[in-house]
């Protein structure tokens, strides 16, 4: 259809070419990838996680590049069309990407809406920590209510989240639920012994408080058993006021607090001055697959940062 | 308050530098009225670094601040060039078309530059709290290199000039702007630019006693706002910038009472105030009567300030559901925040907290967070009700207390009236 489209466009003036050309281009891309299920995540981690339970029936795309803040991301024009072609969405939830529920709307597509067979929110079933059900919870850097929304971060959370996203995908390809299930399995029996392995690798550390730029941690000091002992950021696009800066310093003083964690988007200095003021290390620790070079995919993710952090805590 | 006082020190040092070489620039930027020049270059300095971002250098390189210069030096050029424009359009129409589009072409490149975005606010935020002696170390040399340049050829560069001359003071003008955007960020750099020397330009005629009066009105100022900033526990930056605006309103104030008709400009500002009071009551009042539910922002305040002006206008019970739902709410936010306190608490001492129990945890602060909603809004209800009530009787006497305040000749009025 497209080539003859290609071959019958020549007989036609420039502007009727023009068009026919393009509209050859539109029929021509989706059939590249049309036995393959589109499916759109907002962050690189849900993609990642989506790839390991469709495997190679699944094309996943992520709309937030790796490294941008997913709560201030700004959707473009390009995304609405993406969401069209998208049989399948997969969202963090937890107030974390506010601005797909807009975006989804624009898109005017009813299966991929919320409640719709296609909408997967990720965080569904996630035990929430830090819910303070009010608009501003004082002092912990987020402005939102629904809880820390960085569970991903805690490596056991992915059953979850790969149980929403096998669910997802078990709805608008059931010929395949078997497949996708196996492939949950697979993975997550490796999670597990990789849970294992991590856990022992960072066992050192639980004695050894952290300071970190922004509280994106709880969920992974949970899962292995280190502390936070405070965060830089009081409230998101705030610097921190001199008193708090003081009061930091003070803590990591008295504690003797040898770490201080930046996300590698987060302020270099601010973070090197509290580092200077007591002669602790920074580590740049990345929330989000491709965050650093070394994290290709969600274990990877894992492995760079808890590599990072056991060297920090080792070169001491 | 010592370790407070620790890194405030450096910070102080830095704006007093900054303080030092802006409120001479500020004083030539006023003369040739193009005030938000620096706007532009900080804007175009960004430019340059997100193209070096994009070329793969990281933001603290050299070759990211050479390219930050270099396209400095092209928005000079550009700006020596407007001169010959401003005859016929306002030089500031194409410092501000720099400005927007050096943005937007920020945001173009920022998108497909990852940490593009971050990368860019950093250059334009800056936080004057945590720059210390290193980067005094790398502004100092610079600034004082500009300061003797400028003043060898003062005669040249104080007045608007050749091409080449427009060129050199652009150019040196946007090194300084380059650096000291990255230290303290765009807002407080506008500041130090433009809020001394107006002031000094307000009390003096010459360049001298110009500066003299912009150096200690912004080293006086920089202090006080630092000093708020530790106090009060806010955002330094913010502060300056804050405190400088207060000490242009002061400054106002004084020169109006230094002029030799200082009787009638304090006539007029009392009439001002009284018709501002005036309207703001009777706005008030006639949104009581009108609204009552919605928000009564002068009332609001009031009961902030005090919350005892409540008991003017609740009965009895009101007093005690407001007072009850009260409690209620913190004794649920308290909770709330002793259960977050356990869960991280655990997360490393003791026995680690089971699926179950964080689960129940998580649905329990849910639970609380509803329920303070709840007792909110029985609060806000009671109120609403309450100013219900006395919407009518509250609107005549606020209306009657504004014309009070009106300063209009009453007895004329009624004599007028009479006849």
């Amino acid at each position: 259809m497209a080539l003859r489209l290609l071959l019958a466009m020549w007989r036609y003036p420039f502007i009727i070419r023009l068009c026919l050309g393009v509209l050859a281009l539109v029929q021509l891309s989706p059939a590249q990838s049309k036995d393959r299920i589109q499916v759109i995540t907002t962050t690189t981690d849900l993609r990642s996680l989506t790839e390991v339970v469709g495997g190679d029936a699944v094309d996943a795309l992520n709309l937030v590049p790796a490294n941008f803040d997913a709560e201030e991301y700004q959707p473009k024009p390009q995304d609405v069309l993406r969401l069209k072609n998208a049989r399948l969405v997969v969202r963090v939830g937890l107030d974390y990407d506010l601005w797909f529920d807009r975006l989804l709307q624009a898109s005017a597509k009813a299966d991929i809406q919320r409640a719709g067979p296609a909408y997967v929110d990720a965080s569904y079933g996630i035990a929430a920590l830090e819910v303070r059900g009010v608009s501003f919870g004082p002092g912990d850097g987020h402005a939102h209510g629904s809880g820390n929304p960085h569970y991903w971060l805690d490596p056991k959370n992915a059953e979850f989240i790969t149980a929403n996203i096998l669910a997802g995908l078990a709805r608008i390809d059931p010929d395949n639920a078997k497949t996708y299930e196996a492939n949950r399995e697979a993975f997550l029996t490796r999670l597990a012994q990789k849970v294992g392995e991590w856990e022992e690798r960072l066992a050192p550390l639980k004695s050894l408080p952290i300071i970190a730029y922004h509280n994106s941690w709880p969920y992974f000091a949970r899962r292995f058993r280190l502390e936070f002992a405070g965060f830089l950021e009081i409230k998101p696009g705030v610097p921190p006021t001199p008193s708090h800066l003081a009061g930091i310093i003070q803590i990591m003083r008295a504690r003797g607090v040898r770490i201080v964690v930046r996300e590698p988007h987060e302020p270099e200095r601010d973070v090197a001055f509290v580092a200077q003021k007591t002669g602790a290390s920074v580590v740049v620790l990345a929330t989000t697959v491709g965050g650093l070079p070394g994290a290709r995919d969600y274990l990877s993710l894992f492995e760079t940062n808890v590599g990072a952090l056991v060297e920090a805590a080792g070169a001491r | 308050m010592t370790e407070a006082l620790e890194f405030l020190w450096p910070s102080f040092l830095v704006a007093v530098c900054l303080v030092g070489i802006h409120v001479y620039f500020g004083i030539q930027v006023l003369a040739r009225n193009v005030i938000f020049v620096d706007l532009a270059l900080a804007q175009i300095a960004a430019l340059g670094a997100t193209v070096a971002f994009m070329l793969g250098h990281s933001a603290q390189s050299l070759a990211t601040y050479g390219y930050s210069l270099a396209f400095t030096f092209v928005a000079a050029l550009l700006l020596a060039f407007t001169r010959v424009w401003a005859k016929r359009v306002s030089q500031e129409a194409l410092i501000g078309v720099i400005y927007v589009v050096a943005a937007a072409a920020s945001i173009l490149l920022i998108d497909r530059a990852p940490q593009g975005a971050e990368h860019l606010k950093q250059i334009l935020t800056g936080n004057i709290l945590t720059s210390g002696v290193n980067e005094l170390a790398a502004i100092i040399p610079l600034y004082l290199a500009v300061a003797l340049l400028h003043f060898l050829l003062r005669s040249r560069l104080t007045q608007s000039g050749s091409l080449f001359w427009e060129f050199l003071f652009y150019s040196t003008f946007g090194m300084v702007v380059t650096s000291s955007v990255a230290l303290a960020g765009v807002l407080l750099v506008f500041s130090f630019l433009i809020i001394p020397a107006t002031i000094g330009v307000m009390f003096a005629s010459s360049l001298s006693r110009q500066l003299a009066i912009g150096w200690i009105a912004g080293t006086l100022t920089s202090a006080v706002g630092l000093a708020l900033s530790f106090a009060l526990d806010l955002p330094t930056g913010a502060a300056i910038v804050c405190a400088f605006g207060a000490a242009l309103a002061l400054a106002g104030m004084v020169y109006c009472l230094l002029r030799a008709d200082r009787l009638i400009t304090l006539g007029v500002a009392v009439v001002a105030v009284r018709w501002l009071g005036a309207a703001l009551i009777a706005g008030s009042a006639i949104q009581l009567a009108v609204a009552p539910r919605e928000d009564q922002p002068l009332f609001d305040m009031l009961e902030y300030a005090a919350p005892s002006l409540r008991s003017l206008y609740f009965t009895k019970v009101e007093s005690a559901t407001f007072q009850d739902s009260n409690e209620y709410a913190e004794r649920h936010r308290v909770s709330a925040e002793q259960l977050i306190e356990l869960e991280r608490a655990r997360r490393t001492q003791g026995e680690a907290l089971d699926e179950a129990e964080v689960r129940r945890i998580s649905s329990f602060l849910k639970s609380y967070g509803e329920m303070r909603k709840g007792e909110q809004f029985v609060m806000g209800e009671v109120r609403a009700r309450a100013r219900e009530r006395i919407r009518w009787g509250a609107s005549l006497v606020l209306l009657a207390l504004a014309l009070l305040l009106v300063p209009l000749s009453w007895r004329g009025f009624w004599s007028r009236s009479a006849v």
